[in-house]
């Protein structure tokens, strides 16, 4: 299954390259290079940089790396060979990227980051980090107020070998930890899944039935968990998630889960491929190279203004 | 949640020290596996470990000492000289937040990102929630009656405006975000002591204050951080 897609996706790549020599000519080239867009997070963000592509002219590459740093390699030899004038990247992993994007740099190319930081700067010409830190902590201060500042409540982990797993939970518990008498009682990877955080909700559940609230970190385990909670006839209880789904968005509107946090996937997309706009026309992006975006509490006030990931002004 | 490396120090046969990282995973194995082959050496417990979690403690060390060297050398004289009274802030974006900004106030990392302005005022309390960890009073500054301001007064304090207010803080000079963030919760928990506030009732009583205030559009409510508050007779 994993085989047959990657071979696909190679397939597709190789296809694109292969097309690209006769509009070369035509248009210039901007490869977009994200995780797969299985999840729609990561389906926003190369869209949104693909509609901006076209939108001023250019051609597009998209390629997926699945999290995969050895296939984001061979992306960027790809990308290289094909002669593409920039790189849009959300990239897979902080350590293990550094080289592909300087071997980009080497070639000539700029690359320009999307949601997702590296350890080296210096190497990309723009990072736009999408502030995980600070949208836990918007997401943990309405999960407070809605507590009433009291209560026993559990954590639902992501994955623990993503970056923004570790950098949510942190955030959630700088805010929670200042209040004394909310009280974690369980702690859990649910791996991003929204099938495992049902059954992790189940157990944690039974173990604890005086549960108030969760923290959930992403919309996906927020769901699991929630169905879950239903499913025990305890709809009382408070649910908070991460990244601004169309599906916790509905649930809101349903009056099930209470807050998420929009990361604007689209809106930064858009805002990497105008800056590498700007720099392959004048030679700079007027911009720092590390720029923070931040991310935007969702709750039943504005709720009814999210679609794909973006919130209607 | 990190998973701190089990670090094993022995000391060899001819003194010398060895130092083996090892995944929990593995470290009863290999625990088990060492004793048996080298059991002529003698186990040390480690008093300094260099793990992922010592590291982390550095960095948090680091920007605790950075808040330290800079909260009341740098930053509290920073909004003493530079805070702009509320009615001129209030006028000034009302023409043109971005001109403003440029000119009083301070942009935090990134395109999109808040205006951050100093600022200084006073007003009638017309409410105030007192009993939350986050304590917070709504103020009327233009005298019409209505609230039109929001003091942030701790002890938990939510935001950055007191990092960001600041150009000494650079974004691209920390590690990541997460250094970048603990500063900013390093610089609240340093304003928090000094928010002292009278037993009782604060409705109907004249506030003067001075702080932070983060703006990204020209309609966003006024939400000030306090490093400065007293209650005016």
């Amino acid at each position: 299954m994993n085989l047959k897609r990657r071979l696909l996706m190679s397939a597709v790549a190789i296809a694109m390259v292969g097309a690209l020599p006769s509009f070369a000519a035509a248009a210039d080239t901007i490869a977009i290079i994200t995780p797969s867009p299985d999840n729609p997070f990561f389906k926003a963000e190369a869209d949104g940089a693909a509609a901006k592509a076209k939108e001023l002219g250019y051609e597009v590459m998209v390629m997926v790396h699945d999290d995969d740093a050895n296939k984001q390699s061979e992306l960027f030899d790809s990308a290289i060979a094909a002669g593409v004038k920039a790189i849009i990247l959300d990239n897979a992993g902080a350590d293990a990227s550094v080289a592909a994007v300087q071997k980009a740099k080497d070639a000539g190319i700029p690359s320009f980051l999307i949601d997702r930081e590296i350890t080296s700067t210096g190497v990309a010409v723009s990072q736009i980090v999408s502030n995980n830190y600070q949208g836990a902590q918007l997401g943990a201060e309405e999960f407070v107020k809605l507590m009433g500042e009291k209560g026993e409540f559990a954590e639902l982990l992501g994955k623990e070998s993503d970056t923004n797993a570790g950098i949510r939970s942190k955030g959630y518990h700088d805010v929670i930890d200042q209040y004394p008498d909310l009280k974690m009682v369980a702690q859990q990877t649910a791996n991003w899944s929204q099938t495992e955080a049902y059954t992790v909700m189940e157990s944690m559940l039974q173990a604890n039935p005086g549960i108030m609230g969760v923290i959930s970190g992403n919309d996906t385990m927020a769901m699991g968990a929630y169905a879950a909670l239903e499913a025990a006839g305890r709809k009382d209880v408070i649910v908070v998630g991460f990244d601004g789904s169309n599906d916790v968005r509905d649930s809101i509107l349903a009056g099930g889960i209470k807050a998420t946090v929009l990361q604007p996937a689209y809106q930064q997309a858009q805002l990497a491929v105008s800056q590498a706009d700007q720099f392959l026309k004048t030679g700079s992006t007027g911009v720092d190279e590390k720029q923070l975006m931040d991310c935007v509490l969702v709750n039943g006030d504005n709720a009814s203004k999210l679609e794909t990931f973006a919130l209607a002004q | 949640m990190t998973k701190a490396p089990v670090l094993l120090r022995l000391r060899n046969g001819i003194g010398h020290l060895l130092d083996i990282p090892m995944r929990p995973m593995h470290a009863t194995a290999g625990l088990l596996l060492i004793m048996l082959s080298l059991s002529a050496c003698k186990i040390v417990k480690t008093e300094t470990v260099t793990t992922e979690e010592g590291q982390a403690t550095a960095g948090l060390d680091k920007i605790a000492q950075l808040a330290e060297d800079s909260f009341a050398a740098k930053l509290l004289p920073l909004i003493d000289t530079t805070a702009l009274d509320i009615a001129a802030l209030r006028s000034a974006i009302a023409a043109d937040l971005d001109g403003a900004g440029a000119k009083h106030g301070n942009r935090g990392a990134g395109q999109g990102a808040a205006w951050t302005f100093a600022v200084k005022g006073e007003g009638v309390v017309v409410s105030a929630n007192l009993t939350s960890r986050a304590r917070k009073a709504e103020l009327d500054t233009d005298g019409d009656g209505s609230a039109d301001l929001t003091l942030l007064l701790g002890p938990v304090i939510a935001g950055t405006a007191l990092r960001d207010v600041a150009p000494f803080y650079d974004f691209g000079s920390f590690k990541d975000q997460i250094e970048f963030a603990q500063l900013a919760r390093a610089l609240n928990d340093k304003a928090s002591p000094a928010l002292v506030l009278p037993e009782g009732d604060l409705t109907g009583k004249r506030l003067s204050f001075k702080g932070a205030l983060a703006l990204k559009s020209a309609k966003d409510a006024f939400v000030v951080t306090a490093v400065n508050v007293a209650v005016l007779p």
